[in-house]
């Protein structure tokens, strides 16, 4: 019996072929009963995320049963062009070897990301409630999870944010902590704006106010978050008692100057105050920033941040590689 | 034997602090220093009843015996407010200053060698020493909270981000509600202490502590008054939590 994968992801197709294999969650189980009605396949487990789909089983001949998944979901999914092209094949040692960089998030879109172990575990747990698992299955996925984890905890492959969004959130609970007692306003409703606000609504921000030059497109974005809309006019008064100002405008000038950060200060009691600033040119005046209870992020600084980040987990890749050969050299899996 | 204990202890909490701040160079969190800090709290604890049972009263008859009581007080409320924190950095910035108090305590002639039994104990003097000491404590650690609000704010403004100690270091708003009701806690301790300072008997030469210590319980009331009422900003009330915790040091110079 040998340990077998067949699958596809974001490198080798375009989101229009993989769309056509991506199995909902609620699904798993199905597909990986399915997976095992295939003749002489006789333990299955199917791994569906936007990024990837993914086929593990187990076989006693590698390429009829290749062969026979190939042309089971050749046949589904009607390509003209067939399925070949787009998707890879991994046997017996590599198999263990890519399953434990998918647990890891190194074959991910974004290098590190933790969404994808709860993903596979997800799809583990859907196979074995479908009863399409068994002795070979079981020690790869519960092998692959603890090599993940150890990878994670030794490593920093999963550490800092790596976009512009996410940058601003991590400040963002570094300066409030838990962001459900923060109030944010957006200054400009484009579309930057529009994701780096929807980040910190999803870590929880209480609201959200949004002064926009176009009142409709402001009450437009703030319904579309749960927010209230403001009157361009109106963002000074509302500055007295949020703690976050995401500003994007398209304004050739200046928008946010210190003077007006001055004005509210006895209001705001000298809360501290998050000013992030991803217009080019820049909406808010830098000397915002010298005052002491004020904290003045550019678009460059973050993208800076960001860029750090994914440069840190780049240079992690060797280490976590290392840390998986050697993890699979301790014990070789059956059927690898 | 009571030496000896004060000694154990400042270096379980000189391995606390070390320990701490390998693992925040390292970049990694590690819970071992409350453990450090409370192998080290219990010693304290060991030292002070050795020393109250010598006494026959609150160990707080030398200088020496106040630093250890102030360190003692320091260590137990951040073993008490430290899990509000992120515990192992707290820790990391306590042990020094528990370091410091206890290394002063054992420099030679500033402990004494051979406590004496202090005669005709008085319930109100008991409970200004007491009170006034955990006060310390309080305050100290606020001033603490002040010395991490400052390192954060300073690393938020010049976008220093990378270093392990940022990472480790609580949210800027947590500090700052901590450094809060720290100095709350205190001058509430303050402010009992003063007044069993007023009810207990005391010779004329001790006036000059108890205007020092009325000097200090205005300071810090002043700087809770102009919180609650215009607000401060954090670098600011971190500023002078420090600044007057430093200051109301001096009030042991009148005991």
């Amino acid at each position: 019996m040998e340990l077998l994968c067949l699958g596809l992801n974001h490198r080798t197709a375009p989101v229009e072929v993989r769309e056509k294999f991506a199995v909902v969650t609620s699904h798993l189980g199905t597909a990986a009963r399915e997976l095992t009605s295939l003749e002489d396949i006789t333990e299955g487990v199917v791994i569906s995320t936007c990024n990837r789909t993914e086929f593990y089983f187990v076989a006693p001949n590698a390429e009829s049963a290749f062969a026979r998944l190939e042309s089971h979901l050749a046949a589904k999914t009607s390509m003209p062009e067939g399925i070949n092209p787009h998707f890879y094949r991994k046997e017996k040692s590599s198999v263990p070897q890519h399953l434990c960089r998918v647990v890891s998030g190194l074959d991910s879109m974004m290098l590190g990301e933790t969404e994808i172990f709860g993903q596979v575990k997800q799809a583990y747990q859907a196979a074995l409630d479908a009863g399409t698992t068994s002795g070979m299955l079981n020690r790869l996925f519960q092998r692959a999870f603890g090599i993940g984890k150890k990878v994670r905890t030794e490593t920093s492959i999963q550490e800092g944010a790596t976009s512009v969004g996410n940058v601003a959130v991590e400040l963002a609970e570094k300066i409030f902590g838990h962001l459900s007692d923060s109030e944010v306003m957006l200054i400009g409703a484009g579309e930057m704006s529009r994701i780096t606000a929807q980040s910190l609504v999803s870590r929880g921000a209480r609201s959200i106010f949004v002064a926009n030059r176009s009142h409709d497109r402001a009450i437009e974005l703030a319904a579309e978050m749960g927010g209230s809309a403001v009157t361009f006019d109106d963002w000074q008064r509302v500055l007295e008692r949020v703690d976050v100002v995401i500003s994007s405008t398209g304004s050739p000038h200046t928008i946010v100057h210190r003077a007006d950060i001055e004005k509210a200060r006895r209001a705001r009691k000298y809360r501290p105050l998050f000013l992030i600033d991803i217009a080019v040119p820049r909406d808010i005046e830098p000397a915002a920033g010298e005052i002491e209870e004020v904290y003045l992020y550019d678009i460059d600084t973050l993208e800076q941040l960001a860029e750090g980040a994914r440069t840190r987990r780049q240079e992690q890749i060797r280490e976590c590689e290392r840390i998986i050969d050697a993890e699979l050299a301790k014990n070789r899996l059956v059927g690898s | 034997m009571d030496r000896w204990l004060l000694i154990a202890s400042t270096l379980l909490a000189l391995i606390g602090g070390v320990w701490g701040m390998t693992s925040v160079h390292r970049n990694r969190r590690s819970h071992w220093t409350i453990m450090w800090m409370a192998m080290a709290f219990a010693l304290q604890t060991g030292f002070l009843t050795v020393r109250g049972e010598a006494r026959a009263a609150c160990p707080l008859a030398d200088p020496g015996e106040i630093l250890a009581y102030l360190a003692w007080s320091l260590t137990l409320f951040y073993l008490l407010i430290g899990p509000a924190y992120r515990i192992s950095l707290l820790g990391v910035f306590t042990a020094p200053v528990v370091v410091l108090f206890q290394t002063i305590a054992l420099t030679p002639g500033v402990l004494d060698a051979t406590p004496l039994k202090i005669p005709g104990g008085n319930a109100w003097h008991e409970t200004h020493t007491a009170t006034s000491v955990l006060a310390y404590g309080a305050l100290a650690l606020a001033a603490v909270a002040g010395v991490m609000f400052l390192v954060l704010d300073h690393q938020l403004k010049e976008h220093h981000l990378k270093s392990g100690l940022f990472r480790n270091l609580p949210p800027a708003r947590a500090l700052l509600v901590s450094l809060n009701r720290l100095l709350r806690l205190g001058i509430i301790l303050l402010t009992l202490g003063i007044i069993a300072g007023f009810m207990m008997p005391r010779s004329p030469s001790a006036t000059g502590h108890l205007v020092a210590a009325l000097i200090v319980w205005a300071g810090y009331a002043l700087l809770l008054w102009i919180q609650s009422t215009r607000g401060l900003t954090g670098r600011r009330i971190s500023l002078l939590a420090i600044a007057l915790f430093l200051l109301s040091l001096g009030v042991f110079a009148f005991v």
